[in-house]
Formats: structure tokens, C-alpha cells, sequence
């Protein structure tokens, strides 16, 4: 199955509104299975991109291929099989919540009318909101709202879930249920394509990333290999300070300090070099480590690097 | 690209007619307090013209007012007639501009478009369903000023068989069956007005500009068919049979009317259908 | 990714019914291939029709040069108006719709469909009835024989209609109308056949009159006869000077099956006032019976002046003041009184009424004159009324002699 490898292929994709590129010559290739982080900061053309994907808007050039048909010439057949939340959730507001999910069900033409109950239920409690089942949607709350787009993404078993900010507006416990929730699919086997501008939030659920800025794709792989484009760090709490530094520049690092008397971090800058080789040489000369931490944080300077932009960390 | 034979596989289940989506989107449209409030103000032109009656009835037939509005004293029967030529010209349009127009606007505006098509809908597979629910708001909002006037009218006034134009008499059946045949010209009446108000709906994300352009546009046809230096233009409106009902009143009944009415809406909805359809299939949904 | 062909349906659309609308037409006005007749033949042909059913439309229009009445007699949707004045100008004015529906020469009903609203005129063996539906008023006539009802209906009708005999108001059947008209032949009319044309989807023979008189206003008179029946499908009138035809009368649709005999049977509605219009034995009785109770100034003949289409008719003085007309001071109030106002009248109706009457009169030397494309009418200053396919000029200088 050597065309079936990409649940989503673009190629030199391009959507100009008048003379503004907002998507400009993105190639993309999200791989069956993964979980894929498509990440970019607000206005870098993502939500352009999924649009394009899904054949809400025409490309201006370029190809796209979903599953396993050309978007949008296949829409009919390949739609069915993906299930997608853009831009956040879009409501009834004078539907109860059930009601919503049978309206979009029922847009389908191949879901059967005969399990559309049941469906829309299961897709209710996966997403946790069965008790507010038949509450009017315009009494959901915002976190409410977005468990239902989600849920609207689960009607059907779907081969591609895309997903656009799907922890927008959600509490720390809903985050945390979505993470699960997406965790739990991609056990499944489905291919997950989450757009977010959270660098953490893609670090903790994706095996895969895609960065975009300014409309640009401007790095795409997997998380190691993102990472080791950057360097990683460490950071040492220890009494022995002194002995901690000349370890450090022994094994070629140049250590860093803080102005306190028991930390010292150092980037990984020499090659091959790993943190836990680093905690066995300090731990041979007989520092006394209190505290050792190996960050990864430097996907965020890769980022920062790559976008020219600062990312919210925080949840 | 050999996996192009695979796209073809996911056939769950049948029903690509749309009949599913035709009930769903029917359903979404009774549910709505604005649906329910249009056909209730619809339901009260009968009722205060039948009240108003009553009240003032002092025998005095003055020959002014609406069509058939002198009969209801001799024949609760006729409330439905005098209702139906109030709101013709001004109540129906309203309405059916303010459905027509939300069509698709109205999911735009709220955001539900995107869903329904990357469901997906189809997009020529929704504008017919959504014709077709205004079209079956435009039988209903008809049926409710018929239906309404003839039961306030068999309230208030005494009832019996029904003087047509001709001078013929009919018997209640035979003219519940002309209510009805009524009811369906009026409704095929305001089809070209659909079908423009879908249209406008395509163009625009804010559903009350699209309605108010629908409704704004059923006044100036109506005030060009009244301008008689016009009236070379007057056979290709789409308000020019909007009164032409009454040729069901004759007897033997003609169906002149019925027939150029017909053929004309026709028309509106293939230029505008097709209009609609160019917009629509061509469209970037980006709201 | 160019997606402009979907905009292709909704270029063709417009342009298929456009050009669908002009073949239509084309259709409509290809002249059919008929076996040639002689004036004499195709009247003879007409003759034989008479006995003929069919039911259809008869569009009727007139392009009499008068203000259009249409929009202040019936506002749409609106007042019901059945002044027989104002009813009047409507219809000569205006555009009309009839569906007719004939069986031999003793069975007809007649509906004049206005909006909202209908008149009928139903004729069987024993009764004549006029029915409208906006008075709810019906007039009946025991037929004691055909041709005397016919006669006493034509003169409730004109009654009804109008004050002014020489105007067509009611549209009748074409086989009526062509009747009427070829019944005024003489040596001053040229008759011929003037080639074929469709009417209403048949094939028809044009019969064509021509005034071989220079003072008339009557330009031609064309008859479509049908090829097939003989039943004349369209007759149609020109004006002198005006391009378009001054009074047309035609099917747009007609059907030679014999329509349900039910359609020739009335029954006047149980809230409708009927009024029994006597027998011409009764009315000669009651004539006889009361002649003090008559009007003086009345039965006064009127005079004819001249002959062939230039005939002028005089009515001697008095009769303006007996119709209600006192235009002598040339004053507009007088107008109200030809609308025989009635209580409960909209006096907008009435004064847009009189205020196109006395649009449409012009005053001239010695009265006040009302000048249609083809026919004239002079009230003098002393009373009298001059009418005739004449011009107004012509209606001046006979009033002087």
C-alpha cells in the first residue's frame, strides 16, 4: 500500500485572496496513524489550509489529497470518512444539543437513520455531555460548545479526524479528557490532525508536527527530529557547585549560571551527547546532584527560531 | 494514481436522495420560534379581519375594502378569501422573503454551513433541500391564512354553500377542494420569489440583509405591475399573477392563470436556481 | 482549480427562455398554407358556422386614445366599483379577458374575468341572465323567443354598461362581433381576403373591410376566420392614423368540443338581488298602460345625418340634460352627475372618474367634444348629442346646419 501511506498530501498548495498569499506552496504529509500537530501562531494560515483541505474553499493552485481521493473532486466519498472540527464549534443555538448532532448527522448521506440515535448518543457521552443532551445549545457554556463540535467529529467512525484547536475554551480537566480522547482514537487507528497555536499542548499529544508561519510550511517531522534541529539543555541543582562546573566544561559544555550558588544549566551543544550520560559523569566525580532536568524546551527556541514568534506555553 | 478505485468504497447506507437531510432540514425550521411567530402573525390577519367584522357588522355592505370582504357577513366562508388578497401582496412576501433569504445566509451566519458541508451535504444537494423547505414554508404560511379563516369564519359567521364569481354556487366540499387548489396557487406563486430570495441568501453571510433585499424586491416588482407605462414589462414579473388566484373562484374554473402563473415561476426558478447554483457551487466558505 | 463553468447554467438559462419566448412568437405569426377562397365563399363559410360549439379566451383590447381608466376604476385588489360609468371607461379603456363558451346559436355564457372579480352573461334556451359578482346584482330574462331576449339583453347590457350605444363595451363572441360588422356592408365597404394567419394555434382566413369612405375614422376592419370551422377567431379594428389597432377582439385559446351542458345552466346566488327584467310583451303592455307616466322629451327620435361609416347620430336637445349630462356651462361639476353617485361611493372613485371624463372632453366651438380613434361624440351648448366614426370637426359642422 504505497499510496495509502498519507492520510493528507499537499503539494505546492496556494489560496490567494487578491494579491495576499495566506496559504503559500505547502506541501504537507501527514502519515496514517499518527497524531499529527499542525502548529502555527493565530492568522498563520492554518485554518486557510484546513478549509482547503475539507473543500470549504477552492486552492488558488495546488493538490490535495485526502485518504484516498483528490479533494474536492471526491469530496462525496472521501468527506464521509472525516470527521472535522473548523474553527471552532458552530451551533443551533435553538436545537438542544442532541438535536444539533442529528441535524449534522443527517447531512450525510451514507450514515443510517436507523443508528443515528444511538450514534449521536455514544458521540455525546465519549465527549462527556450526555447529562446536557437536551439543554438548548445556546445555554451550553463555551467548554460545552467545543465538546460538542468534538462530538460532531465522532458521529461516524471516522479513518481522519481534523481538528482545529480542539482544547479552545476548555477548562484544565477538559483538556486533559480531550488529550485522552484523542489518545484513545489514535490507539484505534485513527489518523488525528490537530491544529494549535499551544506549543505544549502539541508536544504532549503529537508524535508528528508541521509549522506554519505566515502561510508558509516551515518545518515539518517528527518531534525528535524537530528537537534535534535545536539543542537540548540541562539543569543542575547541587550544593557542590564548583565541582558540578568543572564537570560540565570537562565534557565540552559550557555551562551557565544563574546567580544562585546551587544552579548551573548547560546546553547539550556537543554531539551525541546525551542528559543521562551527562547525570553519570556528574554522579562519578561525587556531586552531590540535588536536582537534574533535561528540557526539551528548546523546541520552543527551535520555534521561535523558525516563526519569528513566541508561543504560548502555558496550557 | 492507482487508489483512485478505492475512493469509490464507502457505501454505509443508501438514501443519496437527500430525503434524510429534506426531514431534518423541515425540522429545523418548525423548531424555530421565528417560524412559529411568522405563521402565528399570518394566522391573525384572518382572525382580526373576521373580529373586525363581526364587531362593526351593522348590515351596511359599503362596496369598500377588500375583495370578498362584503361576503363574510352572509358567509364566514369567505374570511379565508378577504385574508388571503390582504396577504398576498405585502404578509406572504414578508415571510417568505425573511425564509428564503435565511436559507443559506442563515447557516453561514451561524456557522453551521461548515459542518453541514464537510459532512458532507453536497452543496447542490443542499440548495434543493433548502428550496424545497421554503417551498414548503411558502404551502404552510398559505394554508395557515386559508385554514385560519375558514374556522374563525365558521365561528363567527354562519356558513353554508359558497357563491363563486360566476354566480354559481359550490357546497362546502366542493370549495374546501378550491381552498386547497388556492393554497397550492399561492404557494406556486411565491415560488420565483424563493427562488430569488435563495439566491440573494448565497450571496451574503448576514441572513437579515438577504431577507430584507427579498422582501424589498417583491414591493418594487409589485409597484412596476401597477405602473402602466410598464407594461410591456409587466407578463415577465414575477408578481404579475399574484392575484390571478380568483380564476379557481370561476366557474367552470379557468387554469389560464394557473398555467402562466406556473410557467412564469418556472422561469424565475431556473434563472435564479441556476444563479444560485453558480454562486453557491463556486463559493469559498469562509465564515 | 478554475471553477467559472458552474456560472454556464445561469448564462444558457436566460438565453433558452429569451429565445424560447421569440420562436413562440415566430410560431404564432407563420402564415399558414390554405386553399384560396373568394370574399363571397369565406362569408358563406362564416354562415355555416353558426351552428358551431366551442369554448375558449377572448383577449380584448382598445386603443381608443382615452386616458387609462383601469388604474383609478379598480385599484388592485381594491374598491369594487360597479358604477356602470365608470365600469364603462374601464372596459374601453383597459384590457379585457372573456371565457366564452358557445353551443349552436341558442346556448352561450359569456365571462368577463376582472380581477377578483367576474360578469357573466348566461343564455339558454328559456333564460338570459347577467350576473356581477362585485354588485352581487343578477339580472334576469324569461326568453319567449331568441331573437327578442337577445335584443332586450343588448339593451340591459348597454344599459348597464354605459351611455354611450356607440361603443362595443361588453367583448361578445367573435362570430357576434364579425356578425355585426358584416351585416353593415354595402356597396361603401371593399371586402376581400387578405391571405392567412394563426389565431389562437389554428389556421384562419383574414377577411379584411376597407371604408372606401375618406370621412370615416374606421381605417379597416380585419376578421381571422377559422379555416376549419368558419368560426371567426379574432376580429380587430384600425384606426386612421394610429399605428396600433384601435379595438381588438380575439381567441388566445379555443377548443371545438361542445362544453358540459351544465355551463349553460344559472342559478342565481340565494344573497343576490334580482331584478326580472320584463318580457317584451310586458313592457309594450305597461307602455301602453301608463303613456302619461312617460318622460315628454324622451321618446323623441333621434336624427340621422349622412350614410355608410360617416353616419352621424343626433339626438335632439334634452337628451344630454336626460342623461344627466349638464355640460352646456362646460363646467366639470356636472360631471358627477353622469356617475350616478350612490351613497356609500368612494368620492375618490367619483372624482377620479370626472376628473378623467373632463380630461378626456375638449371643448370646441359650439360644446364640448369627446374624440376617441374611432368614433366622436359632441354635446352642444342647446343640448343635443352628435355621435359618429367621424371626426370631431365633422360632428361640429352637422351640428350647425
Amino acid at each position: 500500500m504505497s499510496v495509502g501511506d498519507y492520510a493528507i498530501e499537499t503539494h505546492g498548495l496556494t489560496k490567494a485572496f487578491g494579491r495576499q498569499k495566506a496559504v503559500d506552496d505547502v506541501d504537507l504529509a501527514v502519515p496514517r496513524g499518527t497524531v499529527f500537530g499542525f502548529l502555527g501562531p493565530n492568522g498563520s494560515g492554518k485554518t486557510t489550509t484546513i478549509r482547503m483541505l475539507l473543500g470549504l474553499a477552492a486552492a488558488s493552485s495546488g493538490e490535495i489529497r485526502l485518504l484516498d481521493g483528490g479533494m474536492p473532486k471526491h469530496a462525496r466519498t472521501v468527506l464521509p470518512r472525516v470527521g472535522a472540527l473548523v474553527e471552532g464549534p458552530a451551533i443551533y443555538p435553538f436545537l438542544s444539543g442532541r438535536a444539533n448532532l442529528q441535524r449534522f448527522d443527517a447531512a450525510d448521506r451514507h450514515t443510517s437513520p436507523a443508528t443515528r440515535n444511538a450514534r449521536v448518543d455514544a458521540a455525546l457521552e465519549r465527549v462527556g455531555l450526555s447529562h446536557a443532551a437536551t439543554k438548548r445549545a445556546h445555554a451550553y457554556s463555551l467548554g460545552m460548545k467545543q465538546r460538542l463540535g468534538i462530538a460532531n467529529a465522532l458521529l461516524a467512525p471516522r479513518d481522519l479526524l481534523i481538528l482545529d484547536e480542539p482544547t479552545n475554551g476548555l477548562d484544565p480537566q477538559g483538556t486533559r479528557e480531550v488529550r485522552h480522547l484523542i489518545k484513545s482514537l489514535s490507539d484505534d487507528g485513527t489518523t488525528i490532525f490537530v491544529s494549535s497555536h499551544l506549543l505544549a499542548e502539541v508536544e504532549q499529544m503529537c508524535s508528528m508536527i508541521a509549522v506554519m508561519s505566515a502561510g508558509r510550511l516551515v518545518a515539518q517531522g517528527t518531534l525528535d527530529e524537530l528537537r534535534s534541529g535545536g539543542t537540548a539543555r540541562v539543569r543542575v541543582t547541587t550544593p557542590d557547585f564548583a565541582d558540578a562546573h568543572r564537570v560540565l566544561s570537562g565534557l565540552g559544555l559550557t555551562p551557565e549560571l544563574h546567580g544562585r550558588d546551587d544552579v548551573i544549566t548547560a546546553e547539550l551543544s556537543v554531539q551525541g551527547l546525551l542528559p543521562e550520560s551527562v547525570n553519570a559523569a556528574l554522579v562519578r566525580a561525587d556531586v552531590r546532584v540535588r536536582g537534574f532536568e533535561a528540557s526539551g524546551a528548546s523546541l520552543e527556541d527551535r520555534f521561535v527560531a523558525l516563526t519569528g514568534e513566541g508561543f504560548d506555553v502555558a496550557g | 494514481m492507482p487508489a483512485e478505485s478505492a475512493v469509490a468504497s464507502p457505501s454505509r447506507a443508501g438514501g443519496g436522495l437527500g430525503l434524510t437531510l429534506l426531514v431534518s432540514e423541515i425540522t429545523v425550521l418548525f423548531r424555530r420560534l421565528r417560524t412559529w411567530a411568522m405563521i402565528g402573525a399570518l394566522a391573525l390577519i384572518p382572525i382580526l379581519i373576521a373580529v373586525v367584522v363581526r364587531v362593526s357588522s351593522d348590515g351596511s355592505a359599503s362596496g369598500r375594502g377588500p375583495a370578498f370582504l362584503n361576503s363574510i357577513t352572509q358567509n364566514g366562508l369567505f374570511v379565508s378569501l378577504t385574508a388571503l388578497t390582504v396577504a398576498i401582496p405585502l404578509f406572504l412576501p414578508l415571510t417568505i422573503g425573511v425564509v428564503a433569504g435565511d436559507t443559506i445566509a442563515g447557516e453561514a451566519n451561524l456557522g453551521t454551513l461548515r459542518y453541514l458541508l464537510v459532512a458532507p451535504a453536497g452543496r447542490v444537494r443542499l440548495l434543493l433541500v433548502k428550496y424545497a423547505g421554503a417551498a414548503l414554508f411558502c404551502f404552510v404560511a398559505t394554508l395557515t391564512v386559508v385554514v385560519t379563516g375558514a374556522i374563525i369564519g365558521a365561528l363567527l359567521f354562519p356558513v353554508g354553500p359558497v357563491t363563486l364569481l360566476s354566480g354559481d354556487t359550490v357546497g362546502i366540499p366542493g370549495y374546501f377542494v378550491r381552498l386547497l387548489l388556492l393554497a397550492l396557487y399561492v404557494t406556486v406563486s411565491l415560488m420565483g420569489l424563493s427562488a430569488i430570495g435563495l439566491f440573494i441568501s448565497t450571496l451574503t453571510t448576514i441572513p437579515v440583509g438577504a431577507m430584507a433585499a427579498t422582501a424589498a424586491l417583491a414591493a418594487v416588482a409589485q409597484i412596476l405591475g401597477a405602473l402602466p407605462q410598464l407594461e410591456w414589462l409587466h407578463p415577465w414579473l414575477f408578481t404579475n399573477y399574484w392575484l390571478g388566484f380568483a380564476d379557481l373562484l370561476r366557474e367552470p374554473i379557468v387554469w389560464n392563470s394557473f398555467a402562466d402563473n406556473a410557467l412564469l415561476q418556472l422561469g424565475y426558478i431556473a434563472v435564479f436556481g441556476t444563479l444560485a447554483y453558480g454562486r453557491f457551487s463556486t463559493k469559498d466558505i469562509l465564515s | 482549480m478554475n471553477k467559472n463553468w458552474r456560472w454556464l447554467p445561469a448564462g444558457i438559462v436566460p438565453v433558452v427562455i429569451v429565445a424560447a419566448a421569440v420562436s413562440g412568437s415566430a410560431v404564432a405569426e407563420a402564415q399558414p398554407q390554405l386553399p384560396a377562397k373568394t370574399a363571397q365563399e369565406l362569408l358563406e363559410f362564416v354562415a355555416t358556422g353558426a351552428d358551431d360549439a366551442y369554448s375558449g379566451t377572448v383577449e380584448q383590447s382598445s386603443n381608443l386614445g382615452l386616458p387609462d381608466m383601469a388604474g383609478v376604476a379598480t385599484p388592485p385588489g381594491g374598491t369594487s366599483s360597479s358604477d356602470p360609468t365608470s365600469a364603462a371607461l374601464e372596459l374601453l379603456t383597459g384590457e379585457h379577458t372573456a371565457q366564452i363558451y358557445v353551443d349552436g346559436t341558442d346556448r352561450a355564457r359569456v365571462q368577463v374575468l376582472d380581477q377578483l372579480a367576474e360578469r357573466d352573461v348566461v343564455i339558454n334556451e328559456n333564460d338570459a341572465w347577467y350576473y356581477d359578482s362585485r354588485s352581487n346584482e343578477a339580472t334576469h330574462a324569461v326568453l319567449p323567443d331568441k331573437d327578442a331576449t337577445r335584443a332586450q339583453l343588448e339593451a340591459k347590457l348597454q344599459q348597464k354598461a354605459a351611455e354611450y350605444p356607440e361603443l362595443q363595451n361588453v367583448p361578445r363572441t367573435p362570430a357576434e362581433l364579425a356578425q355585426t360588422f358584416l351585416a353593415t356592408i354595402d356597396p361603401s365597404t371593399e371586402v376581400t381576403v387578405d391571405g392567412t394567419s394563426r389565431v389562437a394555434g389554428r389556421s384562419a382566413y383574414q377577411l379584411l373591410l376597407t371604408p372606401e369612405d375618406s370621412a370615416t375614422l374606421i381605417g379597416s376592419i380585419a376578421v381571422s376566420v377559422d379555416s376549419e370551422t368558419g368560426v371567426p377567431l379574432s376580429v380587430s379594428i384600425e384606426a386612421k392614423g394610429q399605428e396600433e389597432a384601435a379595438f381588438t377582439a380575439g381567441f388566445s385559446a379555443v377548443d371545438f368540443t361542445t362544453p358540459d351542458p351544465a355551463i349553460f345552466q344559472f342559478t342565481p346566488p340565494a344573497d343576490a338581488t334580482v331584478t326580472e327584467a320584463p318580457t317584451a310583451d310586458e313592457a309594450r303592455a305597461k307602455l301602453e298602460a301608463t303613456p302619461e307616466a312617460m318622460p315628454a322629451e324622451a321618446p323623441e327620435k333621434p336624427d340621422i345625418i349622412g350614410e355608410g361609416w360617416s353616419t352621424i347620430v343626433e339626438l335632439p336637445a334634452g337628451s344630454a340634460a336626460g342623461l344627466g349630462l349638464n355640460l352646456g356651462s362646460g363646467e366639470a361639476a356636472g360631471m358627477g352627475e353622469i356617475m350616478e353617485i350612490k351613497p356609500g361611493m368612494d368620492p375618490e372613485d367619483v372624482a377620479g372618474a370626472g376628473a378623467l371624463l373632463e380630461q378626456a372632453l375638449t371643448e370646441v366651438d359650439g360644446g364640448r367634444a369627446l374624440q376617441t380613434s374611432l368614433v366622436s361624440v359632441l354635446v352642444t351648448d342647446d343640448g343635443r348629442i352628435l355621435a359618429g366614426a367621424v371626426g370631431v370637426d365633422q360632428l361640429v359642422a352637422a351640428s350647425q346646419q
